[in-house]
């Protein structure tokens, strides 16, 4: 199949046209098979990804054994990587509700070959975001003193501390999402129990919970993924505020603003659509997805990533602005660091990491054409996480007692842990992709049944029909 | 004592003759609540000629929601003051943080509730043996029918009627 969008509007639903002449239980197999025939590169490529996570581990216990002493962390970059590695997977894990929850509310029929890999996306990035505040405590062990329950120590968690709000937030994102993801894949386990043997089919029978496909199952299901779909959009906006807030109910300079939590929120959309696309592309590719990831979906998606970047440019100027504008002696400082200084590589990379892609990604031919649309993604990712690395390590690096200034380095402790979770989630996605069917199947049928391809003139258009 | 009433299983290709079937049999006398449509795909409400069911759900949710929201206040209001602990000359609950609290809580019970709302409703984990057939996921619509003996043999004729296949008993198969 051709890599782009071609011109022609005939050409332009090839592969629409054959997925909607596709039988039921050609489109199981289509979606199935990829599952099931795992070749040598999927082999090699997960005891890659296995070995640098075995590898964080080992730092993240020679951390435990020796010590946070073992990090960069010290006075006055209390932060590091760790702090900022988590606030990029929070912000990676926006995506899967924007998409699946927003666009299910929305009726958007091209959510629909997307939503699973979207919401195991959130789910995956949550897990990861979530070991970062246990591994920032260093004595992880005492993790436990941050769950309210009545000790004869008399101790009780600060519910006035955003650690704590983190804590409930991201427990709540994570349960959600997972609950999200689990409950709309019900009807696909039921497909895939019927169509498999051996130990597969006692893992799908099980999560299958019994689905027969009843009217009244099906009314249900609709009901609560309704439900889930409203409840979680305020979740979602909700985790990444209270991240914000982490730093900006701090007097630090540059953090303590009333703008972070909607910079945030729109930082992480921006950076969790480009992951989404990124790994929709790769899995494309991987999975021989064509007929259900086609160029229409990465059209639409480049289109959302492009108004998130042009989102993400408006309250980064807006921020900027203000921040420049009071001419506040630590401020000015830091934006010299920035501008002109020893953080000057990072500042132009960010900016231009971040505005290039907005730009490029005005081109149907960028959006449509997947090695372009991974490139511009994958790009935007490294301006975030760049982002990342300047508001929290950068600003931390100057404060209001100059005598209290200070850099930071990472160690290989650090560096090895970060990995570790980059690749963690590349293994927990790639294992996902073999064991849970990518495409949501009862989705796409679903589809078929609600819209299809009409001829107007020389066009053929996709149309919906107006049903609940 | 009346005869043991017959079970029957029938697939369709397509929508529109199971609909017509329905409508037949629901006039030879087989009421609603003694057919059950299996399908892959979920059809929109009434495209089968079958009434709208009433659902609690919402009320389950309703019922986490106010639950969420009333631990939520007894975390982040009540105890506080059972553990008191003074920070940044702030009293010991304050409005803001509180509502952070009580929200967050608010919503975890909603979404926990909705999940186990809605597989309370579906009666799930349901294992075990029940009629169903394969070709349900394959893109078939199955009916599955409970009446009098009497009636069989129109029921059979109708189903007929309408290309129904792989009509007979049931088979009960392990879920």
């Amino acid at each position: 199949m051709s890599d782009s969008a071609t011109a022609t509007p005939e050409s332009q639903y090839t592969e629409r046209v054959l997925l909607t002449e596709r039988k039921d239980w050609e489109i199981n197999q289509a979606v199935l098979q990829p599952m099931i025939q795992t070749g040598r590169r999927f082999w090699v490529l997960v005891a890659g990804l296995t070995a640098v996570v075995t590898w964080g581990v080992f730092a993240w216990g020679y951390l435990v054994y020796w010590g946070i002493g073992v990090t960069g962390k010290n006075r006055p970059v209390y932060w590091t990587l760790f702090i900022t590695t988590f606030v990029f997977w929070i912000g990676i894990s926006h995506a899967g509700t924007m998409i699946s929850a927003v666009l299910r509310l929305l009726k958007a029929d091209w959510r629909r070959p997307i939503t699973r890999g979207a919401e195991a996306m959130t789910a995956f990035a949550l897990m990861m975001a979530g070991l970062y505040p246990l591994i920032h405590l260093g004595r992880v062990w005492k993790f436990y003193w941050m769950i309210p329950y009545p000790n004869n120590r008399l101790m009780w968690p600060n519910f006035q501390s955003p650690l704590m709000w983190d804590l409930v937030a991201i427990s709540t994102y994570l349960i959600g999402s997972t609950l999200y993801l689990y409950l709309a894949l019900i009807p696909d386990m039921a497909m895939a129990r019927d169509h498999t043997g051996g130990l597969r089919y006692k893992l799908y029978r099980a999560l299958a919970l019994g689905w027969r496909g009843t009217e009244a199952e099906w009314h249900k299901l609709h009901r609560a993924l309704g439900i889930f779909s409203i409840a979680i959009i305020p979740i979602f906006l909700s985790v990444h505020s209270i991240v914000s807030w982490d730093f900006a109910v701090t007097v630090q300079p540059r953090w303590h603003s009333t703008i972070f939590a909607p910079y945030f929120v729109v930082g992480a959309i921006y950076s969790g659509l480009s992951a989404l696309a990124t790994i929709l592309v790769l899995v494309r590719k991987g999975m021989r997805l064509q007929e259900f990831l086609r160029s229409e979906h990465f059209d639409a998606l480049g289109k959302l990533v492009m108004v998130a970047g042009l989102g993400w440019i408006y309250f980064w100027f807006a921020g900027f602005l203000v921040e420049w504008y009071g001419n506040e002696p630590v401020v000015r400082e830091l934006i010299r660091q920035e501008v002109s200084g020893p953080l000057a590589p990072l500042f132009y990379l960010q900016m231009s990491a971040n505005l290039i892609p907005v730009a490029l990604l005005a081109f149907r031919k960028v959006r449509t054409t997947p090695r372009l649309l991974l490139g511009v993604t994958l790009l935007v990712n490294v301006g975030m996480y760049t982002e990342r690395l300047l508001i929290v390590i950068g600003s931390l690096q100057r404060n209001d007692i100059p005598f209290n200034w200070g850099t930071y380095r990472p160690t290989w402790v650090e560096i090895s842990i970060v990995a570790m979770t980059f690749a963690g989630f590349a293994l927990l996605y790639t294992l996902f992709s073999r064991i849970v069917p990518y495409v949501p199947v009862w989705e796409i049928k679903e589809g078929r049944l609600r819209y299809t391809l009409r001829r107007i003139g020389r066009l053929l258009v996709p149309t919906a029909a107006e049903i609940e | 004592m009346s005869d043991p009433a017959v079970s029957l299983i029938a697939l369709f290709h397509e929508g529109t003759q199971t609909a017509e079937a329905i409508d037949e049999l629901h006039s030879l006398g087989i009421p609603d609540d003694k057919m059950v449509v299996m399908t892959g795909v979920p059809y929109p409400e009434r495209a089968l000629g079958r009434g709208r069911e009433w659902l609690t759900l919402p009320y389950i949710v309703l019922a986490g929601a106010v639950g969420g929201f009333f631990f939520g206040v007894f975390l982040a209001v009540v105890t506080p003051h059972l553990y008191r602990l003074d920070v940044g000359g702030h009293p010991p609950v304050g409005f803001p943080p509180a509502a952070v609290i009580v929200f967050v809580f608010t919503m975890m019970a909603t979404i926990v509730s909705t999940f186990l709302g809605v597989l309370w409703e579906m009666n799930f984990p349901r294992f075990g043996a029940a009629p169903y057939h394969k070709l349900v996921t394959d893109g078939h619509l199955a009916l599955l029918l409970e009446c009098a003996p009497s009636l069989e043999a129109g029921v059979r004729k109708v189903l007929e009627e309408h290309d129904a296949h792989h009509v007979g008993e049931p088979e009960r198969m392990m879920l």
